[in-house]
């Protein structure tokens, strides 16, 4: 490793565009929560404010991880996954909320350990695939996390962790008659599931309904045509009138339709734009570092956050049932927003550790 | 092993999910914009509010004081009804319900609203509720119910409920859609708390497209303590009845609050003000009249936190601490156990040549007096002497305000920040207060400004300080503790700050052996005690009794300290125009101080006149 000056940004520097892209994708943020209130009183209850200290203690996070080396975090992989499957447990005995039990209550925000499960998953299976660990202790702890996410109940994230799981299987060097028969065994325990009523059966009517009905969910109904409200350039460019719509609570899982309404498809371009060109950093990062478990890491970060965001535009957009899904970055609430500070600090760290520093 | 082939192919799937959601939103931003614009313009929704559940309040021992019952209430869909089926709907009703006069029926067809309540079904057979909606008009939601289980208990404290007007709209914005707001009390200290998210109903031509359930508000766990306060309350309404049997007052005897405050952690046990009324009458609209005849007596004020009254002798003890701690003791004493002698009057003269009489209450004097007998006996004279020291040493001098400087470091004059709405916070007065009275309020003080007599006044409680029972109990419990807070009745109190005021082990050991005195034999309120038999040696108090303007009767006050070898509560008792504070306001706290012992209660019995 070159020897470089320690400076405030980062042990060794930081790379610029990896801070770049983090705080562009916040202040998107609070120009669409801006657009939301359209208010701005410096309280606790206003979400412009509250997200703005998101973002904030999101930076520390992110600085906190740009100084630990990979390797520590290498080592705390099974602890960090013992760690979240303790916090599983503990919310299960938290008070239902609208269904489900899903979050701690801390008083001025909620604290939702599922969050934090997808970005140890990435770590814990980066760890097991690159050192080909297979053993029970291990297999059982991903199961186990799967179960528990499942029960709360959280179908969205549970298929966004089998998904995860699915990728970086086939990213390794498994045959793919052998990742078809696990496909087909996840298939198998879940119709045994339901065959032995173990499953939500709410959730699972969502989804035949979808299919099945012609007329559509209506919150996913009015948000497709929220978005379409939006035009080519987005009602702040344009200079049409305000049309009032009938919208789902737009803050959380919705904000991309009323992102849409703002910004139009010209902003939709570059916002995905952004996340694509990201991508493609963290891809020639892959292909740069020698390390196996780095290659799982960031190949799983990517995977986990273009899911999540691919998930949350086609509910949005009304091409797949309601999920429930976080936009990263975008969407209003400190879990997501910390967690993902962590994704971006780690990868940041990669960076770094490869003396790509700009 | 790592496959970077795969890699490939993941982004490569990646980008193609990439295009087909651009194509979509291609499609709808761009090429269907129009069409989809004018969707939107003819949707024509309307939404109806039904309100959220405000949480539940409960006492120390899990009673319910506040519940929330969900009811179902029969609404009309009006963008359903026309001219054809009106008549149908009508006849309905009237068959139905003969509780339901036909004018009352006129107007739910009148209404603008997609929905007009009709009738709580709760008490109507299930039958009729499954045939009535098989009219497609008729919808049933659920309405949460407001009701206080012990009526006019606690009515200040909790206080009540009803429709919010406009900035009480701004203020709490949740309850536009609940069209209900908490008035005063807990209700409106934990509105932002306590009230829920309203459910949103989503008509679309008359059809309902979408119900938002409610967000139920949260449950309020109170310190406050059911039994005693029942037992308080008795204790002031016959404090206040004897009051009236043995006084021949202009007015009416009939105002009085009690505070009873835990001393180590500062909660409130009880809190009572009279007159009370029910909160229930809130719950579906109390009528004009009874309203105005409420607001007559006063029953809307808790005078525990918002009457302003002098509090007399009972603020000797803020002149007491100061003695002790700077050292000022009268003219001929040289500390706290010298005695001097009291004649029952004290004439002094000022620089300038005036001379003024003073006289105490006992008009033959009290004898010879230290500053725990001057506690034990309420001599004036006494602190009439140290009145006169300070302002021999201090007046017009930048440290002339010593006394309200103590005074204000126990609380007096600021608000005490109980979690309960509009407190006051009343005054003690001084030079700077006195000179902008002067401008703002001529007819409160004589043109000479602030005098020596003032003061003598303010050392004793009387003149131009006003204070609150709360106020008081918080006073008497820094100066027992060391510990100035917020007193609280909710454990969701958000005003936990605690300042720490520099009071000796010693001094407070000094100031309940001397409070202790005053219910003793030879003490003020030793007659309204002495029934407690050898109890009384481990009590402690305070009497006071503040003269009013005019011919208003005293204002009747005692604060007890239970007990002195574990101190654990002080009761604040005030009566207004309830005269001398031994004689009622003792005997009221006395019951209360029994209850708070566990021994057995005696009935509340007028005590002797001292002050």
């Amino acid at each position: 490793m070159i020897n470089r000056k320690i400076t405030l940004l980062g042990p060794e520097g930081t790379n610029i565009y990896v801070i770049f892209q983090y705080l562009l994708f916040n202040v998107i943020s609070w120009f669409t929560l801006f657009n939301i209130t359209s208010e701005l009183s410096f309280n606790l209850e206003n979400i412009l404010v509250r997200q703005i200290i998101f973002t904030i203690l999101g930076l520390f996070v992110f600085f906190f991880f740009t100084y630990i080396p990979i390797s520590n975090i290498i080592s705390l992989s099974t602890v960090l996954m013992i760690s979240s499957t303790i916090l599983l447990i503990g919310v299960l005995f938290t008070e239902e909320s609208l269904g489900a039990r899903r979050r701690y209550d801390l008083g001025i925000f909620d604290f939702q350990p599922s969050e934090f499960t997808k970005v140890i998953f990435v770590i814990f299976l980066a760890n097991a695939l690159s050192r080909k660990s297979n053993n029970i202790f291990t297999i059982g702890l991903v199961i186990t996390n799967l179960l528990l996410i499942y029960i709360q109940p959280d179908l969205g994230t549970t298929v966004i962790l089998l998904l995860l799981v699915f990728f970086l299987f086939f990213l390794t060097d498994v045959k793919l008659k052998n990742l078809v028969a696990f496909s087909l065994l996840t298939f198998t325990v879940f119709f045994v599931l339901l065959e032995f009523n173990l499953v939500n059966t709410f959730q699972i009517e969502r989804i035949t309904d979808f299919y099945s009905n012609e007329v559509k969910d209506f919150s996913q109904q009015q948000s497709r045509l929220q978005i379409s409200l939006g035009g080519f350039l987005g009602e702040n460019l344009s200079n049409t009138s305000n049309i009032d719509i009938f919208v789902p609570v737009q803050t959380t899982d919705f904000i991309f339709s009323s992102f849409s309404k703002s910004f139009g498809f010209l902003g939709c371009v570059v916002l995905l734009g952004f996340w694509a060109i990201f991508g493609l950093r963290v891809y020639s990062l892959i292909t740069t570092t020698d390390s196996n478990f780095e290659k799982f890491l960031l190949s799983g970060f990517i995977i986990l956050l273009y899911l999540q965001i691919f998930i949350n535009i086609a509910t949005v957009l009304g091409l797949i049932p309601l999920t429930g899904d976080p936009f990263p970055l975008l969407s209003l609430g400190g879990s997501s927003i910390i967690a993902i500070s962590s994704i971006f600090g780690i990868i940041n760290r990669i960076f770094i550790e490869n003396n790509l520093v700009i | 092993m790592f496959n970077k082939y795969r890699l490939n192919f993941v982004f490569l799937l990646f980008s193609i999910f990439l295009v087909v959601i651009f194509s979509d939103l291609f499609a709808l931003q761009v090429l269907d914009n129009q069409e989809n614009t004018q969707q939107i313009e003819n949707q024509n929704f309307e939404v109806f509010y039904i309100p959220a559940a405000r949480g539940e309040i409960f006492d120390i021992n899990g009673n319910k004081l506040a519940t929330s019952n969900l009811e179902p209430y029969l609404f009309l869909n009006l963008r359903k009804i026309n001219d054809n089926n009106k008549n149908i709907y009508v006849q309905l009703l009237e068959f139905n319900f003969e509780d339901i006069t036909s004018s009352e029926i006129d107007e739910f067809f009148k209404s603008n609203d997609v929905f007009t309540k009709i009738i709580n079904l709760s008490e109507y057979n299930t039958d009729i509720r499954l045939r009535l909606l098989d009219y497609e008009a008729f919808e049933v939601f659920n309405l949460p119910t407001r009701t206080y289980p012990y009526k006019e208990l606690f009515s200040h404290v909790i206080g009540y409920i009803g429709k919010p007007n406009k900035d009480e709209q701004n203020d709490f914005p949740k309850s536009i859609n609940n069209e209900i707001v908490g008035k005063t009390g807990l209700e409106r200290y934990y509105e932002n708390t306590i009230s829920g998210v309203a459910s949103e109903v989503i008509v679309q031509n008359g059809d309902i497209v979408e119900i938002k359930p409610p967000v139920s508000g949260k449950d309020i766990q109170l310190v406050l303590n059911t039994e005693t306060q029942n037992i308080v309350k008795e204790s002031l309404q016959a404090g206040i009845t004897l009051a009236n049997k043995n006084f021949d007052t202009i007015n009416l005897i009939e105002r009085g609050a009690v505070v009873v405050q835990k001393i180590d952690t500062g909660e409130i046990v009880s809190m009572v003000s009279l007159p009370d009324f029910d909160p229930n009458q809130f719950v579906l609209g109390i009528s004009e009249f009874d309203f105005k005849q409420l607001n007559r007596t006063k029953a809307f004020n808790n005078f525990a936190i918002q009457g302003l009254y002098p509090p007399g002798s009972v603020f000797k003890v803020v002149a007491y601490w100061l003695a002790l701690n700077e050292g000022i003791f009268p003219e001929t004493a040289l500390n706290a156990q010298d005695y001097i002698d009291c004649e029952g009057s004290l004439s002094f003269g000022f620089d300038d040549g005036s001379k003024q009489v003073y006289q105490d209450w006992k008009a033959d004097g009290h004898g010879k007096v230290n500053l725990s007998q001057a506690i034990k006996q309420s001599c004036n004279v006494y602190f009439w002497d140290i009145a006169l020291k300070i302002w021999r040493t201090f007046g017009n001098t930048d440290s002339e305000a010593l006394l309200q400087e103590y005074s204000k470091q126990l609380g007096f004059s600021s608000l005490s920040n109980i979690d309960l709405p509009f407190e006051k916070e009343g005054v003690v007065p001084d030079r700077e207060l006195f000179e902008e009275w002067t401008i703002s309020r001529p007819e409160l003080v004589r043109p000479e400004g602030w005098l020596g007599g003032d003061l003598m006044n303010l050392i004793i409680g009387q003149g131009a300080i006003t204070t609150t029972p709360v106020q008081v109990s918080n006073a008497y419990r820094t100066l027992l503790t060391g510990e100035k807070s917020a007193p609280f009745i909710s454990l969701d109190s958000s005003d936990r700050n605690i300042e720490n005021i520099n009071i000796s082990e010693e001094f407070v050991e000094f100031l309940l052996n001397d409070l202790n005195l005053v219910t003793n034999p030879g003490g003020t309120a030793y007659r309204s005690f002495q029934i407690m038999g050898d109890q009384i040696f481990d009590i402690g108090g305070k009497t006071g009794t503040a003269q009013n303007a005019g011919e208003l009767n005293n204002t009747s006050w005692f604060v007890g300290v239970d007990s002195i070898s574990n101190p654990m509560y002080i009761v604040v008792t005030v009566v207004e125009e309830g005269g001398s504070g031994s004689a009622v306001a003792a005997p009221i706290s006395r019951r209360i101080i029994q209850h708070l012992r566990e021994s057995d209660l005696t009935p509340v019995e007028f005590g002797e006149i001292t002050e």
